[in-house]
């Protein structure tokens, strides 16, 4: 059990800094969820806290201890792989038992551990075969085995489904959230599949280049996020967003002009200054929150090019060229290409931001 | 499907026929030459001719005990030295890297006259640098072409200097296949890097190890030029002959073919026999 704390973290490879001070808190026993884009430094923060890289600048501090110089094995922490990384020449069984037996551990322990470790994951008829007799799942399951027999302090996943098909991949997911509940330990799971971060996490991490861009319960990250950026990457399908320009303020208002969009105007309630008139600003609608016309605040004319029909939901492809819609719409058969119609944005429903992506609340 | 099949056969044909020739050819005629009186004209069949004479020939024995001293040591010697440069050349803290790959594996390309003319210098009692160094460091002088002893020990340094950085390179390759991930899961399981070695580094490495010893002991088998051109054709009076030397001497200098065919089918066969105990011996066990 132990608290996982990131104070100024900064990573540079040589001259080349790739992650810029992050500061991260992660209480005792909660689920955090590191996401963002590929190349954003995720696995580098993950790679830090278990001491496979140095830490070029700041603190990392597990169960209230600073480990900067405090050896992998030290930290209590224990680790599953993207590749699973298990031992190719041994048995389930020696990969899972193979850490205790080579630093002495007393075997009538090291044999309950294993045996605890392949009973939650189930995994124990498949004892006697080598990694490359499982399917995927099977290796994936060995490798948080190997991470539970250390009955660490903290758990970091760094993508661990990414190697599973769609299917398995919601089988795993569900099985770690109940490892989670079962176990009780601190665990930090890098993704960058944003409905893993959703489902998995208590809070999530997203980052982008090197930055923290917000830190927040997944569903506030949905309702109320900080920037476009969080905006876009939570959600799916992503967020539309649509060029505007402020025509008028009020004092705890603004109304902004769509630009792509006929000229359609929409009145904005305001918690801050609004920005001068003429501003650029960018508004933005999620595909599940336009309604019908006249529902709305403000309807606007789309053309239907492409109509994906999921069964449960429709998604209508609209308006290609410079600003793409994608709407959501009740489940319908007929909808097809070419088919023009009008939905309605409700402005509560809605984000305004300005031309840096920063939010204006 | 046929079609194609023999228009691959075609383009086939001028490897198929030089290898007809150049290949099976000899080994089937060898093997008919090996029962054959060859020093008689003409030719006649006489099986224990060749076969017979071999059983008893003592200058033979000499050979084969030689190349299988030379096996049992020198082999062993040669990759677990190759092992250690491999891993030094694996290591990250190693710089200039480029550089000691190249120099290990220049031996390789080394012209082999060249190179057996420098050894000779190295190793002269008078002025070979060896000595010097001996002397240096209070050792009497070796002389190295003169006794059996030295000259067999100057065979096999001469040989590992040669194909101990090969086979390091080999080694390397395979070192390198295997993924860093297992070291970083092996680190975090509180392994150390000596017990990493031994307990994943070799294991992983078993295959490659096996390759490099049966490219080995089939080098070594089929040994020539250094006791032909170092201790000058297997001194001192037989001392350092091999099975290879012995073969050229009966095929080459005396003429003798069907004796010569005995000696080459002996000495693959023994190869073929070593190997296949040693995959016997390193077999995966399931
Ligand atoms: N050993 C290294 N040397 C130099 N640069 C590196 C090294 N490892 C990572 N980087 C760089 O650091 C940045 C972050 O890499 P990181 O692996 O943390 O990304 P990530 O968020 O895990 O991405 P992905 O989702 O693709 O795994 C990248 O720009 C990468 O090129
Ligand atoms: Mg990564």
């Amino acid at each position: 059990m132990a608290t996982v704390t990131l104070n100024k973290v900064v990573k540079r490879f040589g001259a080349f800094e790739v992650v810029h001070g992050a500061n991260i808190d992660v209480k005792d026993g909660e689920f955090v969820v590191f996401v963002g884009p590929s190349g954003c430094g995720k696995s580098t923060l993950l790679r830090m806290i278990a001491g496979l890289e140095d830490i070029s600048g700041g603190e990392i501090a597990i169960g209230g201890k600073v480990v900067n110089d405090v050896e992998p094995a030290d930290r209590g922490i224990a680790m599953v792989f993207q590749s699973y990384a298990l031992y190719p020449h041994m048995s389930v069984e020696q990969n899972l038992s193979f850490g205790l037996r080579m630093t002495g551990n007393p075997k009538a322990d090291t044999e309950r551990r294993v045996k605890r470790a392949a009973e939650i994951l189930r995994i124990s008829e498949l004892m006697d075969r080598r990694p490359r007799k499982l399917s995927g799942g099977q290796r994936q399951r060995v490798a948080i085995g190997r991470a539970i027999v250390r009955e660490p302090q903290v758990f970091l996943f760094d993508e661990p489904l990414s190697n599973l098909d769609a299917e398995l991949r919601v089988q795993m997911r569900i099985e770690i959230a109940r490892l989670h509940k079962e176990l009780g330990v601190t665990m930090i799971y890098v993704t960058h599949d944003q409905t893993e971060a959703m489902t998995l996490a208590d809070r999530i991490v997203v980052l982008n280049a090197g930055n923290i861009e917000q830190i927040g319960a997944p569903l506030d990250l949905y309702d109320d996020p900080a920037n476009r950026f969080v905006a876009g990457f939570v959600g799916s399908p992503k967020m539309n967003f649509m060029a505007a320009k402020v025509v008028a303020t009020e004092k705890d208002a603004a109304v902004v002009e769509l630009l792509n969009h006929g000229g359609a105007r929409l009145r904005k309630s305001l918690s801050s200054a609004p920005p001068a008139v003429g501003a650029d600003v960018v508004l933005g609608v999620r595909p599940e929150h336009f309604c019908e016309a006249g529902e709305g605040d403000c309807d606007i004319p789309v053309r239907a090019d492409v109509a994906e029909h999921l069964g449960s939901v429709s998604y209508v492809y609209a308006n290609a060229g410079p600003e793409e819609l994608i709407i959501e719409r009740e489940a319908s058969r007929q909808r097809a290409s070419g088919d023009h119609l009008v939905v309605s944005i409700k402005a509560g429903r809605s984000l305004l931001f300005d031309t840096s992506g920063a939010r204006i609340r | 499907m046929r079609n194609r099949n023999a228009t691959a056969y075609r383009f086939l044909t001028p490897y198929l026929l030089i290898f007809a020739v150049f290949w099976v050819w000899p080994i089937i005629s060898s093997f008919l030459i090996s029962f054959q009186a060859t020093r008689t004209v003409p030719w006649r069949f006489a099986p224990a001719f060749n076969w017979g004479r071999l059983i008893g020939d003592p200058a033979f024995f000499n050979a084969l005990k030689n190349t299988l001293l030379i096996l049992v040591i020198q082999v062993p010697v040669m990759i677990a030295l190759a092992m250690v440069m491999a891993v030094l050349l694996n290591s990250p803290l190693l710089k200039a890297r480029g550089l000691y790959r190249f120099a290990f594996f220049a031996p390789v390309v080394v012209g082999e006259v060249a190179y057996s003319a420098v050894f000779r210098l190295m190793f002269n009692l008078n002025f070979g640098i060896i000595n010097k160094l001996l002397n240096s460091v209070g050792l009497p002088s070796i002389d190295w072409f003169s006794n059996v002893t030295p000259a067999m020990a100057l065979i096999m340094i001469a040989v590992t200097w040669r194909w101990a950085g090969y086979n390091a390179i080999i080694l390397l390759a395979g070192m390198q296949s295997i993924p860093e991930d297992v070291y970083e899961a092996a680190t975090l399981d509180r392994v150390s890097k000596l017990k990493q070695f031994f307990f994943i580094t070799l294991p992983l490495l078993k295959p490659v190890i096996v390759f490099c010893l049966v490219l080995s002991i089939i080098g070594t088998m089929q040994l020539f030029t250094e006791p032909f051109l170092i201790t000058e054709r297997g001194g001192p009076g037989g001392g350092t002959e091999t099975l290879g030397l012995l073969l050229y001497r009966q095929g080459f200098r005396s003429l003798n073919f069907g004796y010569a065919s005995a000696v080459a089918y002996t000495m693959a066969g023994l190869a073929i026999a070593i190997t296949l105990v040693q995959l016997w011996l390193t077999r995966e066990k399931q």
